[in-house]
């Protein structure tokens, strides 16, 4: 073992000091890719068993009733399958990133409280949330891949830029999730909020947003909660690259603008909220 | 020495000493312990199958018209799902709380190892545990009846009946339920419970009928809870009854006996032995 002249030593620390400020944000996401290890036996059942168990259960199971009604022609063109499966892989992401973006964000800050400990190392509050928003964006886009495959095996991706899904499927969920991260880190006591937003703002958006109908179908008075929806929008550009559908350029531009706005103010605020929570 | 040994036989020997006769006590102290929670938690609670009723019932009925049944009955497609819906929302109910609240409270709370330290036997704690699982259940149960009333979904007055089948219901699964949580050490390992649960709920004919699958999926379907949960209420809700509904009866009351006696050995096993 060689010991360090007190020179080198302070050399040292500066240099894995500079590492830190330009790679901060990667070292808090690899430490969440480590804690996650612990839990990849039930992801990857998750991963593979959830697009399939869906796929079967809307696109052939419901599909069979929604032909027998609506007819070969199918909805907006297409049979059942093809015209579920993009809402059903921003759905999966959608699941993950309000499941990331709340309880375990409560933790860091508080129950386990790792932001803390980071914050106190020479990580920085933006970094910190960068981490934990790069982190469960990569776990959207691998589980988004998984889930692409098998849409493609059961053939309900007819056309090669359907790939381009995975893609909208980690904006949307994005979107959906760095708002509700901006809420996680406000909260200091859990009282219960996670499971009334889940129910109350989760669920809605979710169950109301034209992914496994037509958003036409609901009564004009609850059409709104889709229009808000995430979700809508991700599903709607999906649709798009997946089989073409037929939606107007603005249209196109106003799902994208919704989806990217969100997800920037989101992030955004999420910092804001942890600087001054880390900070103080 | 000897007396230890001695009254640790008397305790294998005879129910009495599994169980004090006092399981209000763990239902009284689970109420108390309800009232100082959060309310809305408990209210938004409710409000969860209604949004899947209005979506589905509403949004995917107008899209589906009615469905046909095995006996060739046609059914709104609203009419089909509530009572399926109603099926889910107790079985999710009774799962929840008899895994996720059971686990904090053996885990961290440390509440059975304090109530078993007093007269009360793990037959009280488990049944006491069950019964505020239900009284709640019972809640839900009938809220959501009333809005299947108001929106036209009872087509019988057998409808009336679906509340106690329900009970029944949730009582079978929260009774084996605890009793498999017990075995549960970490947070990680209770992620697999919406894992087995999901291709319950998207195949016991919730949805669709079970003949869009070969037959021997049927089977196998036709093995699992949920599918006698749902045909049982949905027989009761569309008054389309048969003699057939005896059987998933006696199906919950045999899970019943057996989770019952299961958790109770489970939680003896754990606290006592």
């Amino acid at each position: 073992m060689t010991t360090l002249e007190p020179l080198e030593l302070a050399e040292e620390a500066r240099r894995a000091a500079a590492r830190v400020r330009r790679f901060g944000a990667w070292y808090a996401a690899e430490h969440q890719i480590r804690v996650w290890r612990r839990y990849l036996g039930v992801n990857i059942a998750s991963a593979i068993g959830t697009p399939v168990l869906y796929l079967f259960a809307f696109g052939v199971g419901l599909g069979v009733l929604v032909t027998a009604n609506a007819g070969p022609a199918g909805v907006d063109g297409v049979s059942y399958l093809v015209f579920v499966a993009p809402a059903l892989i921003v759905t999966a992401a959608v699941t993950i990133a309000s499941g990331e973006f709340t309880y375990p964000v409560m933790q860091g800050f508080k129950w386990n409280p790792t932001y803390i400990g980071m914050n106190a190392a020479p990580l920085s509050a933006r970094q910190i949330i960068d981490g934990v928003v790069l982190f469960v964006g990569l776990r959207m886009l691998t589980a988004s891949v998984v889930y692409f495959a098998i849409m493609a095996a059961f053939g309900a991706s007819p056309s090669p830029a359907a790939a381009l899904t995975v893609l909208i499927a980690t904006l949307g969920g994005l979107a959906f999730g760095t708002p509700l991260l901006a809420y996680s880190a406000t909260l200091r006591e859990d009282r219960g909020q996670f499971a009334v937003v889940q129910r109350v703002i989760v669920l809605p958006l979710t169950l109301f947003s034209g992914t496994i109908f037509p958003l036409a179908q609901l009564p004009w008075f609850l059409q709104w909660i889709g229009w808000l929806s995430p979700l809508w929008h991700a599903s709607e550009l999906g649709r798009v690259v997946s089989y073409g559908a037929e939606r107007p350029g603005w249209l196109v531009a106003v799902h994208v603008g919704y989806l990217v706005l969100l997800a920037v103010a989101g992030w955004l605020l999420a910092v804001r909220i942890a600087t001054r929570r880390l900070d103080a | 020495m000897s007396a230890v040994t001695e009254e640790r036989a008397l305790r294998r020997g005879s129910v009495r000493s599994l169980y004090a006769g006092n399981a209000t006590a763990v239902v009284v102290r689970g109420l108390q312990a309800t009232r100082s929670s959060n309310w809305v938690v408990v209210i938004s609670g409710f409000v969860e199958p209604i949004f899947y009723l209005l979506s589905l019932g509403v949004g995917l009925g107008g899209f589906i018209g009615t469905v046909t049944d095995a006996a060739g009955n046609h059914i709104p497609y609203a009419a089909y799902i509530a009572p399926a819906l109603l099926a889910v929302s107790a079985m999710n109910g009774a799962i929840y709380d008899s895994t996720w609240n059971v686990f904090f409270k053996m885990n961290f709370g440390k509440l059975y190892e304090g109530m078993l330290a007093t007269s009360l036997g793990p037959l009280d704690v488990a049944l006491g545990e069950i019964l505020l699982a239900l009284l709640r259940g019972a809640v839900y149960g009938v809220g959501f009846q009333i809005v299947m009333q108001v929106m036209g979904l009872n087509l019988a007055w057998t409808a009336l009946l679906a509340v106690p089948a329900v009970m029944l219901i949730a009582f079978a699964f929260a009774a084996v339920g605890m009793g498999i949580t017990s075995y549960f050490r970490s947070f990680q390992q209770m992620e697999w419970i919406p894992f087995v649960l999901l291709p319950m709920f998207l195949f016991s004919a919730t949805f669709f009928p079970i003949t869009v699958y070969p037959e021997p999926i049927q089977w196998l379907v036709q093995a699992l809870p949920l599918w006698h949960a749902v045909e049982l209420v949905r027989g009761l809700t569309t008054g389309i009854l048969s003699p057939l509904m005896l059987v998933h009866v006696v199906y919950f009351l045999v899970l019943v006996v057996g989770g019952l006696s299961f958790t109770t050995r489970r939680l003896r096993a754990l606290f006592l032995d």
